[in-house]
């Protein structure tokens, strides 16, 4: 069991989120997906089990029960009882010690990873928080002082003594070169505006989006019906103000829509923090599986070795 | 009927225009096509989410111009029938006065003409469990607030633009409200947490 002494500015129960947009829910799932796979991967996990997310200020955490954990993400401080704890490693965690994770100077988002995966409330096949439909996990909220949190045990297993090279974690610094694909609504005005300037990330930055401070001219059509979002979606309100959509965004959107995201750079949403300077840049639709491929195969190396040293 | 459109939304969506929309999403639901995670539908328009590791999107595209081809706009008559309870007054309902005026009826007059109409839901989205309400004759639809409030109540019965709808939950919304609902939309505790699909028919039912 894990006890929550201390929640962290806004930890919650993430996996790989659900698949029911047609009714209405969002995805939801960790934010920054690299680093949950690695987490996960670290550890003997699936990719998809569920742990926790922690963002810009993390949570101390008492475990009850030995446990391999891994936090993967931003960098955050981390010490068990008082010792620095790595990232990027699975780490053996005996009953009764305190893992305390601070700050971070860069990115917002970590995962931590405990070998077995952790409970909660499933809510269509998946137990990620949703706190604003106030389900999963850990009674659709986020963690508090006092939480108690179950995982499903696993076999213990020695931690390999496996890093997470450098070159498959989510980069987190600024300023963040997103890689974008238009829409029909990129008019050659807005993609003028919103291609030749560096945007700043706003406060208003959490699961469900992230806005940015410039404003460019967006069109306005009160009439246009609403249509499915897609993840990495850039929306644009009347105020001019660009919006990223997140994991937890709503389903359906009636903002116009220039620009989206391209998958490979997904998990980089995740990580932006208030101040950030973020700049847009035009690829190919060729370029874009290209890119997302090689991140893939990355990813997938890694997965394939950790799963070999679990025998599995 | 025109054919349908087909346009990539970035590199992991297809978006299909196609007024068979509705009836495109109940056969990739029952038949799923390799590749494609999910598929969401709005007004006249499907969005297909596919797997962007392996993306042959011409091929999709076939794909899904065949299940078109072989599809037919869903019978009147084939979805459930949902009857929803609402309490009509203003002190449920703020916009109900105002409505009526706008219709110029009594609001007697309003709720026997809303209560009195079948209405279709066309899609789910916004929020969970909400679901967007066709079948508003023009004298009906309402022009939505200028600004929108930040709390509409749970339960709240609304009307914005060719749409109607209930609010699940508490939300911002910009839809003229006109009364309220005990029925849940989105309840977990169901073995149907949402109650309704597209294709459904809703009919209100005034409460005394």
């Amino acid at each position: 069991m894990i006890e929550v002494l201390r929640p962290g500015l806004q930890t919650t129960v993430q996996d790989a989120g659900r698949r029911v947009r047609s009714l209405g829910i969002p995805a939801g799932g960790a934010a920054d997906a690299g680093a949950r796979r690695l987490a996960n991967a670290l550890v003997g996990n699936a990719p998809g089990a569920a742990g926790l997310e922690f963002t810009l200020s993390g949570p101390t955490l008492r475990l009850h029960a030995d446990a391999l954990l891994s936090v993967c993400g931003a960098p955050f401080d981390a010490t068990l009882d008082g010792q620095p704890f790595p990232l990027w490693r699975a780490v053996t965690v005996q009953a009764g010690q305190t893992l305390a994770v601070s700050g971070t100077s860069l990115g917002a988002r970590a995962f931590l990873a405990v070998r077995g995966g952790l409970n909660g409330q499933e809510v269509f096949g998946s137990i990620s928080t949703d706190l604003r439909g106030a389900f999963g996990g850990q009674e659709g909220r986020a963690l508090r002082r006092g939480d108690r949190l179950t995982w499903t045990p696993l076999p213990a297993a020695q931690p390999p003594r496996a890093f997470i090279d450098v070159d498959l974690r989510t980069t987190v610094t600024a300023p963040h070169l997103l890689h974008v694909l238009p829409t029909p609504d990129a008019t050659p005005d807005l993609l003028d505006s919103m291609l030749g300037q560096p945007f700043t990330v706003s406060t208003q930055a959490d699961r469900m989006g992230v806005r940015l401070t410039a404003t460019v001219p967006a069109p306005h059509d009160p009439a246009r019906v609403s249509v499915p979002n897609v993840p990495g979606l850039i929306q644009l309100p009347p105020d001019g103000r660009p919006i990223l959509l997140l994991p937890d965004a709503g389903t359906h959107g009636g903002y116009p829509t220039p620009l989206v995201v391209v998958s490979a750079d997904l998990p980089r949403l995740g990580q932006l923090r208030p101040g950030d300077r973020v700049t847009f840049q035009v690829v190919t639709l060729a370029w874009a599986h290209a890119a997302l491929q090689a991140q893939e195969r990355g990813l997938r190396q890694a997965e394939a070795a950790l799963r070999l040293w679990y025998g599995r | 009927m025109s054919g349908p459109t087909f346009m990539l939304l970035g590199d992991a969506a297809l978006v299909v225009g196609t007024s068979l929309a509705r009836e495109l999403h109940a056969d990739l639901r029952a038949r799923p096509l390799p590749g494609v995670r999910e598929s969401v539908p709005a007004l006249n328009v499907l969005t297909v989410l596919f797997d962007p590791l392996h993306p042959d999107c011409n091929a999709l595209e076939d794909a899904l111009r065949a299940r078109l081809a072989g599809l037919h706009p869903r019978a009147q008559g084939g979805g459930r029938t949902l009857v929803v309870p609402v309490t009509f007054g203003t002190d449920v309902g703020p916009d109900l006065a105002w409505c009526a005026a706008h219709t110029q009826r009594t609001e007697a007059e309003f709720i026997a003409a809303l209560c009195g109409l079948t209405l279709e839901v066309a899609f789910l989205g916004f929020t969970p469990g909400f679901a967007f309400l066709t079948g508003l004759p023009q004298e009906l639809r309402m022009p939505r607030l200028a600004a929108p409030r930040e709390r509409v109540p749970p339960g709240s019965v609304a009307l914005g633009g060719p749409w109607a709808g209930v609010y699940p939950r508490a939300t911002p919304g910009g839809w003229r409200i006109v009364g309220h609902t005990a029925m849940k939309f989105f309840d977990l505790s169901q073995p149907e947490p949402v109650p309704w699909q597209p294709g459904d028919r809703v009919r209100f039912e005034a409460l005394p």
